[in-house]
C-alpha cells in the first residue's frame, strides 16, 4: 500500500476503493468500519456460486479533515461492478446514520464550535446500482439511503464524489443526484441507464455505446459541469478531491443548500425549464447544448485539460 | 454452483511469521483475488483457506500455495483468499505482494 | 534434336480481358469511374465462372463495399469462383460460399470467420486450398494463384484511375501488380474521387475501374491497446523480457506482435529500460504498425526507425510529424506496405516476440483450436529462423553461438540465429492451460482434413519462452530431451509442467537454461502498473503533444 503522500499524488481513477477512502481524509486518520478482517461477506453470493469479498465491495469508515469528522463510503467497481447488495448497502446506510448521530453529539458537546467540527459525508460512487443477485435487499438499501439523506439535510453535508472507472449508474444515479454537493473528474460519469442498455433498447443509431467519446460527453464530468449537474470539476488526482472536500467542510449549511439541484419547488421548476428547453431545441448531441450556453467551439472542450477547460468554459446559468 | 471452500496446511523448513498482526491486499475482481494474512500461533505451520467459484483446481491451489510458503519460509500465518478466477500468475504475484505488505513498516511503501 | 513448337495463340489472356472490358463499357460514366449503383452489373460483366478472384482486405482495411456487391451477383452467371485473399474478416467473405458464388479458397488468416470456415468445410460448401503465410500467398500470386479479377480498396482516386492508398497502403501494390501484369482486371473502391491526389500509390493504367463507395471503407484500429487495461502480470512478464532477453542479447531490430504483453514492454522502455541504461542499446529499429503505445518510447528517443505493414487509425498526424522515424512520402503521409514489411520481418530483424494459445513439450506453438480454421497471417514469417539470412548482428550471432545443437546441425561453420520468443502464461483467462501435451492443431487437422497440423511457430525455430515461472532459453538445449525438460520447468502446474523433474529443473537453472524472475534480479513487488510510462490513452495523447487522435472507442473524455 502506498503511503498517504503517494496516495494523494495518485490517480483517483486508478486507485481502489480503500486507497480512495484513505486519501479522502487526512493522513493516518482513517478508521474503517467492518474492515476485511471482520469478514462481513454477502450471505447470498456463495449460494449462487459468485465470488465474495471481505468488505462486500464497499469500504466504510471515518477520518478527519481539520476538526471535521469525515464519514466515508467508497465503492469498489472491480467487485461485481460495484453493485449494491444487502451487506454493503447496510454499511452505507449505517455510515450515514452514524454521521447524523455524530452531528447531534458534537452539537451537544461543542455548541460554540459546531461549524468547525460539523461532520461531512463523502460517498465515492463506483456502481451500476442494484446487485442483481440480491436485488430486493439492494433496492431497500437505495431507499434507506435516500431516507438518511433527508434526515441529514440541513445538518450534515453529503458530498457525492464521482471519479471512478465504472461511474455512477442505475439506482445510484438517482442517489447521487439527491446529495447536496457533487464533485467529479472528467473521467467520472453519472447517468441512470448505462450506455449499453440504451443501445440495446433504442438501437445503435440512437446511442452507440462503443463510441466512448459520445458516452463521455453525454454522461461525463465536463458535460455535468456545464449543465450544473455537478458543482466541482477537478483533475483526476486524489489530492484534488481531498481539497474540494476540505473546502466544502468549511462552507455554511446555507451555501451547501444552494448547491443542491433538486429538493425544493424552485429547483423542480428549474429542472422543468430544462426539460422544456430540451424539448424545444431537440439537441442531437450534448455539444448542441454546450453551444447553446455560449461555448463557441464545443468540439474543442473534450480535448482540453481540466485546468484549461475551467478557464474557458461557459456553464448554464442558474437562476 | 455454490462456492468451493478449500482448506490446507503447510510447513516450511525455516518458518517465519509476518511483522504486522494482520494485513490485507487486493480486490476480488474478475481474474483477481484478495488476500488476508494474520499472525497466528500455529506451531510454525501456515493455514490457508481459499474461497473460489472455480471447480477442479483444488490440487493446483494446494501446490501453488505450498510453493509460496516453502519458497518464502512462511509460518505461523493464516492466509485467507477470496478468489474470482485468478490465473496462477496473478496468484503468484498477489501472494508475494501480500507478504511484502504484511512485513512493511506502517506507512511505508511495500 | 527436333524442336516442336506449340501452335497456339499467345495473347488469349489479353483478348479475354479486352472482351470483358468491352462488356463492362456501358457502366463506365467518365474516365474509369463507375457509379456505386452499377457495381453489381459491373462485376457480372467482368467476372466469369471459375475465376480466381481477390477481395482486398487484411486484418485492417477492407474492400467492404465490393465484397457486399459480390454477394449480390446472379449465381447463375457467376459461380464456382476461387477466392485468393489474405484475410477473411467480413461475413460477406463467407456469404459468397454460402450462396455458391465461390467454391474454393486460398487464404492466410480469418479472424471472426474461422468457425464458419470450419463448418463450411465439413458441409462441403468450401474447398480449402491451403492456409498460407502472407508472404507465401503473395508469392503464389505470381505463380499459380494469380487473380483474374482483383477487388481492391484505396483512400482516394482520380478519374484516370490513379490511386492514393497512403497511410493504409497495406496489400494493394502486390495484389494490383500480380493481377494487372498477367492481364487481369482491377476494380478499386475508394472513399473519394478527387481532381488531384496527394500522391500516386498505384498508377492509373494498372486500374480498370474506380467506384466511390457509399461509405468510407471499414478499418479496424487493431493495434491499439489501452494502457489502462494492462495488468500487473503483463508488467512482470515485460520486465522479465526486457532484462532477460532484450538486454541479454542487445536486441536492436525487432517486431512486436499485437497484444497487451508487448504493449506493456513498449511502455516499460522509458521507465524500466531507462533505469537499466538500455537506451540506444535495444529497440532502435522496429517492424510494426504505428502502435500508439510506442509513442512514449519514440518521444523519449529510443527509436530510430519504424516500417509498417499498415496504418493505425488515429496515428496519421503523429506519424506524419515524425518523418525521421516512419516511412513518409513526399506528400507528407506515411506509406505502409505489408509485402515489404513482411520481407523485413523475415530477413532483416533480430527478434520476433509475440503470444500464443498453446505450447507443446517440443516447443511447437499454435493459436489453432479444434473448431476454428484461422491461420496465422504473418506470424510464421517472422516467428522463424530465416535460413536465407546472410548479414550478421550481435544479437543474431550471440544466439547462434549459444545454440546447443550447433555442432550436430552446423558443423564448424559460424552461424547466427533469430530470436523467436513466446510470451505465455501457464494458465490463461478462464484457466485454459498455455501448455498442453498435444496441440489442438492436431484435432483441427483431423476435423478439417488438413494435410499438416496448423502450427504457428515450429519448436525448432523457437528460442525463448517467458512465463511467470521463468524464461526458458531453449536454443541452449543440447537435445530434444533437454528442450522438453526446459519447457516443463517453466510450465507451472499445467499437465506439461507437472511432469517436470525438480532435479532436472534445478540443473537447468544452474546452467542458465532456465532463469526465474529472482534469478534475473527482478523484484516482483515492483511489477505493477506504476512502472508504465503511460497509464491510459489520455497519457498517450499527452506524450504525442496532441498529435495522436484516438478513435472514439478509446476515449474516456
Amino acid at each position: 500500500m502506498k503511503n498517504w503522500k503517494e496516495l494523494e499524488a495518485s490517480s483517483f481513477l486508478d486507485a481502489n476503493a480503500r486507497e480512495r477512502a484513505l486519501g479522502m481524509v487526512e493522513a493516518g486518520t482513517f478508521t474503517e468500519f467492518l474492515n476485511p478482517r471482520d469478514r462481513f461477506v454477502s450471505p447470498h453470493l456463495p449460494v449462487l456460486g459468485t465470488a465474495v469479498e471481505f468488505d462486500d465491495g464497499t469500504v466504510t469508515g471515518v477520518g478527519l479533515i481539520g476538526k471535521h469528522p469525515v464519514f466515508i463510503v467508497s465503492m469498489e467497481g472491480k467487485f461485481i461492478g460495484g453493485s449494491i447488495g444487502e451487506v454493503n448497502g447496510g454499511k452505507m446506510v449505517n455510515t450515514l446514520r452514524l454521521a447524523e448521530k455524530a452531528a447531534v453529539q458534537i452539537k451537544a458537546a461543542h455548541p460554540d464550535e459546531y461549524d468547525a467540527r460539523r461532520p461531512l459525508v463523502a460517498i465515492s460512487f463506483e456502481t451500476g446500482g442494484v446487485r442483481l443477485h440480491e436485488a430486493n435487499a439492494g433496492l431497500l438499501a437505495h431507499a434507506e439511503v435516500m431516507d438518511a439523506f433527508q434526515d441529514c439535510r440541513h445538518k450534515v453535508p453529503i458530498v457525492a464524489v464521482v471519479g471512478s472507472k465504472v461511474g455512477c449508474f442505475g439506482g445510484m444515479g438517482f442517489v447521487a443526484a439527491a446529495t447536496d454537493v457533487i464533485v467529479m473528474s472528467e473521467e467520472g460519469r453519472i447517468g441512470l441507464t448505462g450506455p449499453e442498455v440504451i443501445e440495446q433498447e433504442m438501437g445503435k443509431e440512437e446511442f452507440d455505446a462503443s463510441n466512448k467519446a459520445l458516452v463521455y460527453r453525454t454522461t461525463g464530468g465536463k458535460q455535468k459541469y456545464i449543465m450544473q449537474d455537478c458543482n466541482y470539476l477537478v483533475e483526476d488526482k486524489i489530492s484534488d478531491f481531498y481539497d474540494v472536500l476540505a473546502k466544502v467542510a468549511d462552507l455554511s449549511m446555507q451555501q451547501i443548500e444552494e448547491m443542491r439541484r433538486i429538493g425544493s419547488l424552485k429547483l423542480v421548476q428549474e429542472q422543468m425549464d430544462l426539460v422544456k428547453l430540451v424539448g424545444e431545441m431537440q439537441p442531437k448531441d450534448s455539444m448542441d447544448l454546450w453551444k447553446y450556453y455560449g461555448n463557441e467551439s464545443p468540439e474543442a472542450l473534450p480535448e482540453m485539460s481540466t485546468a484549461e477547460f475551467l478557464k474557458v468554459v461557459k456553464r448554464r446559468v442558474r437562476k | 454452483m455454490a462456492l468451493t471452500t478449500l482448506e490446507f496446511e503447510f510447513k516450511a523448513d525455516a518458518p517465519k511469521s509476518i511483522a504486522k498482526e494482520w494485513s490485507h491486499l487486493g480486490v476480488t475482481g474478475s481474474g483477481d483475488l484478495e488476500v488476508l494474512m494474520e499472525r497466528k500461533d500455529l506451531g510454525g505451520k501456515t493455514k490457508a483457506k481459499v474461497v473460489t467459484p472455480v471447480v477442479g483446481f483444488d490440487a493446483i491451489w494446494e501446490k501453488m500455495i505450498n510453493k509460496f510458503v516453502v519458497e518464502n519460509n512462511v509460518g505461523d500465518v493464516s492466509i485467507e483468499i477470496n478468489d474470482d478466477n485468478a490465473t496462477p500468475i496473478v496468484v503468484y504475484m498477489r501472494l508475494r505482494q501480500a507478504l511484502a505488505e504484511a512485513n512493511a513498516k506502517e506507512g511505508e511503501q511495500a | 534434336m527436333e524442336f516442336k513448337g506449340v501452335k497456339r495463340e499467345w495473347n488469349t489472356l489479353k483478348k479475354d480481358a479486352d472482351a470483358r472490358l468491352k462488356d463492362a463499357a456501358p457502366y463506365v460514366k467518365e474516365g474509369k469511374i463507375v457509379d456505386a449503383k452499377d457495381t453489381v452489373a459491373l462485376l457480372e460483366a467482368v467476372i466469369k465462372p471459375g475465376d480466381k478472384v481477390n477481395i482486398e482486405g487484411n486484418n485492417q482495411k477492407q474492400a467492404d463495399f465490393l465484397a457486399k456487391c459480390l454477394c449480390q451477383v446472379d449465381v447463375k452467371k457467376i459461380h464456382d469462383l476461387h477466392m485468393v485473399q489474405s484475410v477473411l474478416t467480413l461475413p460477406e467473405h463467407l456469404d459468397v460460399f454460402e450462396k455458391g458464388i465461390a467454391k474454393k479458397l486460398d487464404m492466410s488468416f480469418s479472424g471472426p470467420q474461422a468457425k464458419r470456415i470450419a463448418e463450411f468445410l465439413q458441409e462441403g460448401k468450401l474447398e480449402l486450398g491451403a492456409i498460407h503465410t502472407y508472404l507465401e500467398l503473395y508469392g503464389r500470386y505470381f505463380v499459380d494463384l494469380t487473380p483474374r479479377v482483383a477487388l481492391v480498396v484505396a483512400t482516394k482516386a482520380d478519374r484516370n484511375g490513379n490511386l492514393y492508398t497512403g497511410f493504409s497502403t497495406e496489400d494493394t501494390p502486390v495484389i494490383v501488380e500480380a493481377t494487372k501484369f498477367r492481364q487481369g482486371i482491377v476494380i478499386a473502391q475508394v472513399n473519394e474521387i478527387v481532381d488531384e491526389l496527394p500522391r500516386v500509390d498505384i498508377p492509373g493504367d494498372w486500374v480498370d475501374f474506380v467506384i466511390e463507395s457509399p461509405k468510407p471503407f471499414y478499418i479496424e484500429p487493431l493495434f491499439t491497446r489501452d494502457p489502462a487495461l494492462i495488468t500487473d502480470a503483463q508488467v512482470l512478464k515485460g520486465m522479465m523480457a526486457i532484462k532477460g532477453i532484450y538486454a541479454e542479447y542487445g536486441v536492436k531490430s525487432l517486431n512486436h506482435g499485437i497484444g497487451f504483453d508487448t504493449a506493456a514492454i513498449e511502455l516499460l522502455l522509458p521507465t524500466y529500460g531507462e533505469e537499466l541504461g538500455l537506451k540506444g542499446k535495444i529497440c532502435t529499429n522496429f517492424i510494426l504498425n504505428p502502435h500508439p503505445t510506442l509513442i512514449p518510447a519514440i518521444e523519449s528517443g529510443w527509436v530510430e526507425s519504424i516500417h509498417s505493414f499498415g496504418g493505425e487509425l488515429g496515428m496519421e498526424d503523429y506519424v506524419a510529424a515524425r518523418s525521421d522515424i516512419f516511412f513518409v512520402g513526399p506528400d507528407g503521409s506515411m506509406r505502409s506496405n505489408r509485402a515489404f514489411s513482411q520481407t523485413a520481418g523475415h530477413y532483416a530483424i533480430d527478434m520476433f516476440i509475440g503470444g500464443t494459445l498453446q505450447i507443446d513439450p517440443y516447443g511447437n506453438s499454435s493459436t489453432a483450436t479444434a473448431t476454428r480454421v484461422a491461420g496465422f497471417g504473418g506470424a510464421p514469417n517472422m516467428g522463424c529462423d530465416a535460413k536465407g539470412r546472410r548479414h550478421s548482428s550481435d544479437a543474431w550471432l550471440k544466439v547462434g553461438d549459444e545454440y546447443g545443437m550447433k555442432e550436430e546441425m552446423y558443423g564448424n561453420v559460424r552461424r547466427g540465429k533469430r530470436l523467436v520468443v513466446q510470451l505465455a502464461e501457464t494458465f490463461r483467462e478462464k484457466l485454459a492451460p498455455g501448455f498442453v501435451e498435444e496441440l489442438d492443431a492436431f484435432a483441427l487437422a483431423k476435423n478439417a482434413k488438413l494435410p499438416i497440423e496448423p502450427v504457428m511457430i515450429y519448436g525448432d525455430d523457437l528460442t525463448h519462452i517467458i512465463t511467470e515461472e521463468g524464461i526458458a532459453y531453449l536454443h541452449k538445449c543440447r537435445s530434444m530431451e533437454e528442450r522438453t525438460a526446459a519447457i516443463r520447468g517453466i510450465a507451472g502446474f499445467t499437465e506439461v509442467g507437472m511432469k517436470a523433474d525438480p532435479k532436472m529443473t534445478k540443473h537447468l537453472r544452474e546452467t542458465g537454461v532456465i532463469k526465474t524472475a529472482t534469478d534475473l534480479g527482478i523484484d516482483i513487488n515492483r511489477a505493477n502498473r506504476s512502472m508504465l510510462a503511460a497509464k491510459n490513452v489520455h497519457d498517450l495523447v499527452e506524450w504525442s503533444g496532441g498529435l495522436y487522435n484516438p478513435p472514439a472507442k478509446f476515449r474516456n473524455w
